[in-house]
């Protein structure tokens, strides 16, 4: 067994394999490694499900695969055996809301001190949105 | 504007803490920061400054584009620093929203995507010490976005490099060279 780090919305690790590459976890680690869980109905997270069919697309065995997990939630995902990190992209469907919708994607960042603020605190306002950088 | 139910949040693409604190000096509204480039993946920025509109209910009311805080670059961009806030404020006050707001932005393609993935597991492998593991990661970003400076710019002082310097300049151009690709409103769409 191996620590796969994954590079999700935090930084968790979780003991697994690496199979020709892809990422192999048991599906009882699956929920503390990534928030969602493997039911009857499909993954699962909160009161929401993700249909998975058979479980063919994620299984591998008796294990998941991290990065097919990934992309059954519409989440975009990038693998590196060598550095043994799965990375996991935001839900496709927040930035397609914003696209074509037009529905603001929260999200939670950590201010020059270090406390969280999300965008959602500031709900009930006009806010001016403003990415910037230093380089 | 304060008090007329208006707000800033403000977020550095960026994991250079201390050149951002030396940036947010004197600044009073939330600034936050993306290391890991997180609001470029949910909102498909390629490039700083990037401004959104954001109203009440939580919808865009005038997407991405490209407004700078100071006129510094006012005649490469044809934008001043007043026409923006005489915007916001007709915005705040009257609910006017002037007419490019309702410009569609560009998804971002595999492509793009991809690479943001790449540079967030650059940026990752570089904190914990593994350079040359960065270093293809870095590579394979800027290949997949090649003309994307959350990706390639953004990378270059995590490389050694210089984002003021030669390498930017060869980046301006090639990008300048391919009609300028920004994902929203960009300094030639306020010029037409």
């Amino acid at each position: 067994m191996k620590t796969i780090t994954i590079l999700g919305e935090e930084v968790t690790t979780v003991s697994g394999e690496w199979a020709d590459g892809r990422p192999l976890i048991k599906p009882e680690d699956l929920p503390a490694a990534t928030g969602w869980t493997l039911k009857p109905e499909g993954l699962c997270r909160g009161d929401q499900c993700v249909m998975v069919g058979d479980g063919s697309a994620i299984r591998v065995g008796d294990k998941l695969d991290l990065a097919a997990v990934a992309n059954a939630a519409d989440q975009p995902a990038l693998v590196d055996a060598d550095a043994g990190v799965v990375v996991v992209g935001r839900p496709n469907a927040a930035r397609r809301a914003a696209v074509h919708d037009r529905l603001a994607p929260d999200f939670t960042l950590a201010d020059l001190e270090g406390v969280s603020h999300r965008l959602s605190d500031y709900a009930d306002k006009k806010r001016l949105l403003v990415a910037f950088s230093s380089w | 504007m304060a008090g007329d139910g208006f707000g800033v949040v403000a977020v550095a693409i960026d994991e250079a803490t201390e050149s951002v604190r030396g940036l947010a000096e004197g600044i009073t509204y939330p600034v936050l920061m993306d290391p890991d480039h997180v609001l470029t993946e949910l909102y498909a920025i390629s490039n700083v400054p990037a401004v959104v509109w954001i109203d009440e209910r939580g919808r865009i009311a005038r997407p991405n584009a490209s407004e700078f805080g100071s006129d510094m670059f006012s005649e490469y961009s044809g934008r001043t620093r007043q026409g923006h806030f005489d915007q916001v404020r007709a915005w705040v006050r009257r609910g006017v929203v002037p007419d490019d707001a309702g410009s569609e932005v560009a998804d971002l393609d595999d492509d793009e995507l991809a690479a943001r993935l790449h540079f967030r597991l650059a940026a990752h492998l570089r904190r914990t010490g593994d350079e040359d593991g960065a270093a293809s990661h870095f590579d394979a970003a800027a290949r997949l976005a090649p003309l994307d400076f959350t990706v390639v710019r953004a990378a270059m002082p995590l490389r050694g490099g210089d984002p003021f310097g030669e390498e930017f300049f060869a980046l301006l151009e090639h990008y300048q060279a391919a009609g300028s690709p920004f994902h929203g409103i960009s300094p030639s769409r306020h010029a037409g």
